[in-house]
């Protein structure tokens, strides 16, 4: 039943933002590299979760409660995305490419910092979020199973797999101007 | 490692957990044997401390400000609030009543009669969002149900009227809210106390909408003929039985349904003091300078006095 008391208190709710906002702002910002887009859908995670408070059991994990709202939303963000593209039927193929961020001659730590994040971007949308809900975010595998809608065992998976990408790439020669072929 | 041996290939899921921090205690053991042995697996187990590595730094880099992000979502979330309206379908002797609430306070009370909650006038609007139910609206069900078993006389509820449809409308449904339990009013009354003593017809168009009836009482308000007219929309039989549930006797004429001014006490609003209908020439006065009372305490109650020719303390009217 929609009334438990977790929803009773407004100031609850503040609280509830005053802790997670920062997080739950830098998980978008992370999955949604375009500037604002992150913002947007921080900014939405919280209206979406304010409706949501009242029926929310009384002792609900807000935390994971909010990065499963945050996760459902960014997935449905880049499906409303690539409809977006198709529907205009300009296949770019440039996605992203290797931009090593920084200055001529910077730090091997700062290239593979960049490297990784190029090769995270590329990944599959789910090993994605799982990578970045347990690598950047130390959510546990029960948490990120629920938001991705998937078993901790296959929550798991999908981080390995990441890291073995991730590895991969690592051990590419340094990348030139063009973007690598895979 | 394309020639991993099977021993390696079998532990290779659990050299990656070891180096990231993530194998069970006997698993990350069995590799550091393994790896202590196995040159290769060594080798590829340092790569993946060096994975490690990176991604330790990724999850440390600073985080983007959230200040402003966080400044523009309170100001949407107040924003929401504001706009957010709860709602509950209330069973009453009347019917399912749909009642509603902001956080400002009760901003519709809705007949639902045989309509779906879908019909109702929450989802025509586009000011406020509906969303059903919360605890917020719990006393005040539990209000209307002490009302409707008579056990409770007032509804002071805080109200929203955002749902009204102009100043004017807002004015009407505050002189309404005014006339007490018991009593009844005209629109003629109601149009001279907000000062429009032309506007009779509009004040009786302003009450046909009003959105909260019961709390702002229009049932108390009729015809300056002393018929009941317009009700919810032609719901007449829905203020018969209100006005009934306040003492107020009303008969059926063939003018419709009429309060019955003979018992009733009368008040007329230009004198401090109430009389028995059958004063002088009061009970001919226009109703619209009349306000009714059921009984002689709910007259008393607003401060009048008994009338000292009639005596209507002396010569109660029959309850």
């Amino acid at each position: 039943m929609p009334q438990a008391p977790a929803g009773e208190n407004e100031g609850d709710f503040e609280a509830v933002v005053a802790r997670y906002h920062g997080e739950i702002h830098r998980y978008l910002c992370r999955l949604a590299r375009h500037a604002g887009d992150g913002e947007d859908l921080s900014q939405e995670t919280f209206l979406h979760a304010y409706r949501a408070w009242p029926g929310l059991p009384g002792d609900a994990n807000h935390r994971a409660w909010l990065y499963a709202i945050a996760t459902n939303l960014y997935r449905n963000h880049v499906r409303s995305a690539q409809r977006r593209r198709l529907a205009h039927a300009t296949v770019r193929v440039t996605r992203h490419a290797v931009d090593v961020d920084g200055p001529e001659g910077a730090a091997v730590a700062a290239q593979m910092r960049a490297r990784t994040e190029a090769t995270v971007d590329r990944l599959p949308l789910k090993q994605r979020i799982a990578f970045t809900l347990r690598k950047l975010h130390d959510l546990d595998y029960e948490v990120i199973g629920a938001s991705l809608a998937c078993s901790p065992e296959s929550a798991r998976a999908h981080v390995f797999q990441a890291l073995r990408k991730i590895r991969q790439a690592l051990d590419r020669p340094v990348p030139t101007r063009r973007a690598p072929a895979r | 490692m394309s020639r991993t041996p099977a021993a390696c290939a079998a532990l290779a899921a659990d050299l990656i957990a070891a180096a990231v921090g993530e194998a069970s205690r006997p698993a990350a053991e069995r590799i550091d044997d393994h790896v202590a042995r196995c040159e290769g697996c060594r080798a590829e187990y340092r790569r993946y401390r060096e994975v490690d590595a990176v991604v330790g730094e990724l999850h440390a880099a600073p985080a983007p400000g959230s200040g402003r992000a966080r400044a523009r979502l309170l100001a949407e979330l107040a924003d929401l609030r504001a706009r957010i309206v709860r709602y509950a379908v209330v069973d009453s002797p009347l019917g399912p009543i749909l009642l509603a609430a902001t956080e400002a306070g009760v901003s519709l009370v809705e007949y639902l009669g045989r309509a779906r909650v879908r019909g109702s006038a929450l989802f025509r609007q586009t000011t406020l969002e509906p969303h059903e139910g919360g605890a917020a609206l719990e006393p005040f069900q539990r209000d209307l149900a002490e009302w409707f078993a008579g056990r409770r006389t007032r509804l002071d509820w805080p109200l929203d009227l955002r749902l009204a449809r102009s100043d004017f409308h807002r004015a009407v449904l505050a002189a309404t809210a005014a006339v007490p339990f018991g009593a009844v009013s005209s629109y003629a009354g109601i149009a001279r106390d907000i000062g429009r003593p032309a506007a009779v017809r509009a004040v009786a168009q302003a009450l046909r909408h009003n959105p909260v009836p019961i709390v702002v009482p229009c049932h108390r308000v009729i015809g300056s003929g002393g018929a009941l007219v317009g009700y919810a929309g032609h719901r007449i039989g829905l203020k018969e039985r209100l006005l009934d549930l306040e003492g107020v006797r009303t008969e059926r004429r063939r003018g419709g349904v009429q309060v019955d001014r003979r018992a009733m006490y009368a008040w007329d609003r230009s004198d401090r003091e109430y009389c028995l209908p059958t004063c002088g020439d009061i009970s001919t006065r226009p109703i619209g300078r009349v306000t009714l009372f059921a009984s002689a305490r709910q007259a008393e109650a607003l401060g009048l006095r008994p009338c000292g020719d009639c005596r209507p303390d002396l010569h109660p009217l029959e309850a």
